[in-house]
């Protein structure tokens, strides 16, 4: 078996880790709003 | 609520299924899942919760009376969401003991010189209980660990959602993640470890799970296993979702909640659980032996495969130390969010204080719980496993959808989904929560009944020594369900008699 879903694994874990990413930004932005208030 | 959906499922039982189903062949069916039942039911659980919280509802019976409050049977459906998060906690409670014992063990080298599968599963038989040996000679190791485990629970029950079940979360999860990611760095630098195998590498061990492989679309048992997963994972079909949200306030963003629970359980699961048991094992046993392993059961690959796999690296106890306590860690944070609705129940429709609902679940599960420990060997954690983590699973998630999108109303549901939202969900999920969510539900259900519903019922795959167990289990389970159904009718009865008029 050789490995030929490299891209597969890379779009998958990009799209994944990249989500979160934006997702915690977003989630860590309205709480320093919300302190603000 | 990350905490709650990282679980054992993330680490073990994702990567058992996805290598007993071809590994590669898996994935494609595994995310068409998540994104047309996986999302859209984190939506529509923490929509649904955050509503009926609003009303003063944590659990389902409550959550669904107040979507449709004319219809006297609705609340009795949302029984499942009480009775399934009790039933798991009975049996994962015990699991996730093994695996603080099992770090124990891999610290102290109590497994360390066995080197084989055989000698390594009479291992975990003798210290579940299973048979007498030369490594125990009954289940007194095992009932340590698991009142440890369970009096920690509690503890952390006791405290509260904020003094215990997040401050537990806050330390446990970037501790989880730290272990996982030594894990994963450990297992990605191994190479190819047999000379005699350079194909069994690295490498191709991920090629095994990343290889696509489109034939497996026309698999119905992929396409069910997958979306099993999602759901187990997820945690959505089992009640805990709504009862944590029943606790935002009517503006809290539903929508980046459940994306960031979701997308953070998908990193959990997909970049660091499926880099540690496949292709470790992969690397050990080669591309024809891991399926046998998957095929033999969840606990085979976590308890008796990975030991051999550390056992095989310097430093094996570290690994299987920090392999070990991350099981435990990802169980922990997941059972003491199951027994959170059934508290919150006591607490809502009973009016009973928190401290005296722990007291109550604490002894009523502490005794369900020597079931799931003394006959282990009897099937009966199985079958536990079967009806509170898959059969009601499903059925919840499909109550909970056509509720959402037919009885609530789509737009309705749209629009109390966006309260308070500054992401806009794209509009084709609209389509799909109504009509692809639900039918991919029943599609579930339907080929259940068509393949399975005969041999289940029928304890055809049973063998007949266990029989009496099962079926005892499956009185009791039933016995509890309709004392859940009385309860709820009873606590509506209490308040049509309060108030004078339905709440």
């Amino acid at each position: 078996m050789k490995f030929e879903g490299w891209i597969f694994l890379i779009l998958s874990w990009g799209l994944i880790l990249g989500l979160t990413i934006l997702c915690f930004q977003r989630v860590f932005l309205n709480k320093n709003k919300e302190d603000e208030k | 609520m990350a905490g709650s959906a990282i679980g054992l499922g993330n680490f073990l039982r994702f990567p058992a299924k996805a290598a007993a189903n071809g590994g590669g062949a898996f994935m494609i069916p595994y995310f068409i899942s998540l994104l047309l039942i996986g999302l859209p039911l984190m939506w529509i659980e923490w929509t649904l919760g955050r509503y009926g919280g609003g009303f003063g509802h944590g659990t389902a019976p409550g959550i669904f009376h107040s979507i449709s409050a004319k219809n006297r049977f609705i609340k009795y459906f949302g029984v499942i969401g009480i009775f399934g998060p009790l039933i798991i906690f009975i049996y994962y409670t015990y699991v996730e003991s093994w695996s603080l014992a099992y770090s124990f063990f891999a610290l102290t080298g109590k497994y360390a010189e066995l080197s084989d599968q055989a000698s390594l599963k009479s291992f975990l038989s003798g210290f579940q209980g299973i048979e007498r040996n030369q490594f125990f000679q009954g289940i007194g190791a095992a009932y340590t660990f698991f009142l440890i485990t369970f009096v920690l629970n509690i503890w952390v029950i006791y405290r509260g959602i904020r003094g215990g079940i997040e401050r537990l979360c806050k330390w446990a999860m970037p501790l989880l993640f730290f272990c996982a990611i030594i894990l994963v760095v450990r297992v990605l630098t191994l190479g190819a470890p047999s000379s005699l195998h350079p194909d069994w590498n690295i490498s191709n061990g991920l090629g095994f799970l990343w290889n696509p492989d489109f034939s497996a679309l026309k698999s119905a048992k992929v396409w069910l296993e997958a979306a099993g997963q999602i759901l187990f994972t997820l945690s959505v079909g089992i009640g805990v979702i709504l009862t944590y949200a029943s606790y935002l306030k009517k503006d809290e963003d539903v929508v980046l909640s459940g994306v960031t629970a979701a997308s953070t359980n998908e990193v959990a699961e997909v970049v660091l659980g499926g880099s540690i048991i496949i292709p470790a094992a992969f690397v050990f046993f080669g591309p024809t032996e891991i399926k046998t392993i998957a095929t033999s059961g969840t606990f085979n690959l976590g308890f008796v495969t990975m030991p051999l796999v550390f056992g095989q690296m310097p430093w094996a106890e570290i690994f299987g130390f920090v392999w070990f306590f991350l099981l435990f860690l990802a169980g922990i944070t997941s059972s003491v969010s199951l027994a959170q609705p059934v508290i919150a129940f006591m607490e809502d429709e009973f009016d009973i204080n928190r401290k005296k609902a722990v007291w109550i679940f604490g002894i009523v599960s502490f005794i369900f719980c020597h079931a799931a420990i003394f006959f282990l060997k009897n099937g009966v954690v199985d079958e536990l496993d079967f009806w509170g983590g898959t059969f009601f699973l499903v059925l919840f998630a499909t109550i909970e959808v056509v509720l959402f999108s037919w009885v609530f109303g789509i737009d309705r549901a749209w629009d109390e989904m966006h309260k308070g939202a500054e992401l806009r969900i794209p509009k084709i999920y609209k389509f799909i929560i109504k009509y692809v969510t639900p039918l991919f539900l029943f599609f579930i259900l339907g080929m259940w009944f068509f393949q399975e519903w005969l041999p289940i019922i029928f304890l055809e795959k049973v063998p007949f020594v266990n029989q009496p167990y099962i079926l005892a289990t499956r009185i009791v389970l039933l016995l509890f369900f309709m004392a859940l159904v009385f309860l709820v009718k009873i606590s509506w009865d209490k308040k049509k008699l309060t108030k004078g008029t339905e709440n």
